[in-house]
């Protein structure tokens, strides 16, 4: 009987030490829980997010805009393919199939950047909200990196070589794209420290970027019916 | 051997009930040692839990709902003008071919849900002890991870790319807000799947593409991060959800005939 009661204590002690070892292994984990990220990464998450879905109310009152101009077309007999026309006008440019014009920034760039750099610079201009982007002149679409070209040293973006002495355009908030890429830790700093390189921003209030050369068809990608 | 038998010593053997004792003074030191680690390793992050990151985290949940809210309403409002551009009265011939038009251009955009062929990646922290004196950080996944992998993934031929089904388009961003972080203002977390749809002898060769080479499988063979890929017969990338209106920009209209 004491054997057993024995025999029944081991086996809750091994169970305790076995539940006691996987929080352990947990409590390694990163740490998902969003109170034990920092004040600083939940203000810096608030923020993003807060944005985020400004952008996305924003959005859905200009859809809602446009599916009540579809009801009102089918009542009083309006042109549906005007509609139509339009949202390919904005949809092309969003893909960037269509060029765009618009306020924004002009960088000059002087001295060489290589293919992370580059990314680097296109992602940040992301990171800053600018909505259409060109490097030496080709559009920078949902597919396009910056990758090592064949030549030593040289850049390509999407089959064009970047040279040395280039622009870069971004169609965006100018005085936010500015602050974005100049400020305190912004990507300029970043990248005259590490390159011989130097960037002149500008702001300007008519920018065009160009619609890109490639067709961004797909060959092995099928839409979902 | 010389032969001699060998003696055996008077063997002492220990009576059941101080067997049972070691065994349960060794299972118990056992318990104590691992709570004392728990204990020790939770501590910390509780401590300095302070109303502030409650609030702040709170306000986080909160527009996570909001913009998976936005998101839904959004998806019904495009459905519902697709059935409309659908349905229009007209020439059926010029409706058609705005219909193939405004198709072409939503899946350029990635705003249409696509299917087919292509390669799967996890990758995940790191789930090694992390040394003294070294930085955690650099056991976690970090944006600029996914950011090389989406590089080396689009250079090696990727039609189509996602990262936790958030689709990556023209506009994306994937950023870190301290360790978190944010694709396309979302906030996604460990472990993150990249689905690629292309062709899969090319997409294959992503891990050769130097951006992957410099960053992420540095830091694999150096901390541990967990890390798989497969190639996948059919995979299925819904469709951008998110703003896709200028807020600065005009689109221009191509002269006639272009």
């Amino acid at each position: 009987m004491r054997a057993r009661f024995a025999q029944l204590s081991l086996f809750g002690v091994a169970v305790l030490i076995g539940l006691l070892l996987v929080g352990q292994l947990r409590s390694q984990q990163r740490p998902v829980e969003l109170r034990t990220l920092s004040p600083q990464e939940l203000s810096g998450l608030v923020q993003s997010l807060s944005q985020g879905n400004r952008e996305l109310r924003v959005e859905l009152t200009a859809q809602q805009e446009q599916l009540d101009g579809y009801r009102t077309a089918s009542v009083e007999g309006q042109s549906e393919l005007e509609l139509g026309q339009q949202e390919v006008l904005q949809v092309n440019a969003f893909a960037g199939l269509g060029a765009v014009r618009g306020r924004g920034v002009v960088i000059d760039v002087d001295g060489f950047l290589d293919w992370i750099a580059m990314n680097d610079l296109i992602n940040e201009l992301r990171n800053s909200r600018a909505e259409a982007i060109a490097i030496g002149g080709v559009r920078i679409t949902g597919r396009s990196v910056a990758v090592p070209g064949t030549d030593s040293g040289s850049v390509v973006i999407d089959g064009a070589t970047i040279g040395t002495t280039f622009q870069v355009l971004a169609i965006g908030d100018p005085e936010a794209l500015y602050g974005a890429i100049t400020g305190p830790g912004g990507i300029k700093n970043q990248l005259e420290q590490v390159a011989a390189v130097t960037l002149e921003l500008k702001e300007a209030d008519f920018v065009i970027v160009p619609a890109t050369a490639r067709t961004l068809v797909f060959n092995v990608a099928q839409p979902v019916e | 051997m010389s032969g001699q038998t060998l003696r055996r010593g008077p063997t002492r053997r220990l009576s059941t009930r101080t067997q049972w004792a070691v065994t349960l003074a060794v299972g118990l030191a056992a318990v104590g040692f691992v709570g004392a680690a728990q204990f020790n390793s939770s501590a910390v992050p509780t401590q300095f839990t302070s109303n502030a990151q409650d609030v702040l985290a709170a306000q986080v949940l909160d527009l996570t709902a909001q913009q998976e809210q936005l998101q839904g309403s959004l998806n019904t409002v495009n459905a519902q003008i697709e059935t409309f551009q659908q349905q229009a009265p007209g020439s059926q011939a010029d409706l058609a071919a705005l219909n193939e038009r405004l198709a072409a251009a939503r899946a350029a955009a990635g705003l249409s849900a696509v299917h087919g062929p292509g390669i799967q990646i996890e990758i995940a922290d790191s789930h090694r002890q992390v040394p003294p004196g070294e930085s955690p950080t650099s056991y976690l996944v970090l944006a600029e991870d996914l950011r090389a992998i989406t590089v080396a993934l689009w250079a090696s031929g990727a039609e189509a790319v996602s990262i936790n089904d958030e689709r990556v388009v023209s506009t994306t961003s994937i950023r870190a807000v301290g360790n978190p972080v944010l694709v396309n203002d979302s906030y996604l977390q460990p472990p993150f799947v990249i689905r690629a749809i292309g062709p899969q002898d090319q997409l294959s060769q992503f891990e050769v593409n130097p951006t992957f080479i410099s960053t992420v499988k540095q830091r694999i063979e150096a901390f541990g991060l967990e890390y798989a890929w497969d190639t996948m017969d059919e995979l299925q990338l819904d469709r951008f959800v998110g703003a896709t209106g200028f807020r600065e920009g005009v689109p221009v209209r191509a002269p006639e005939g272009n």
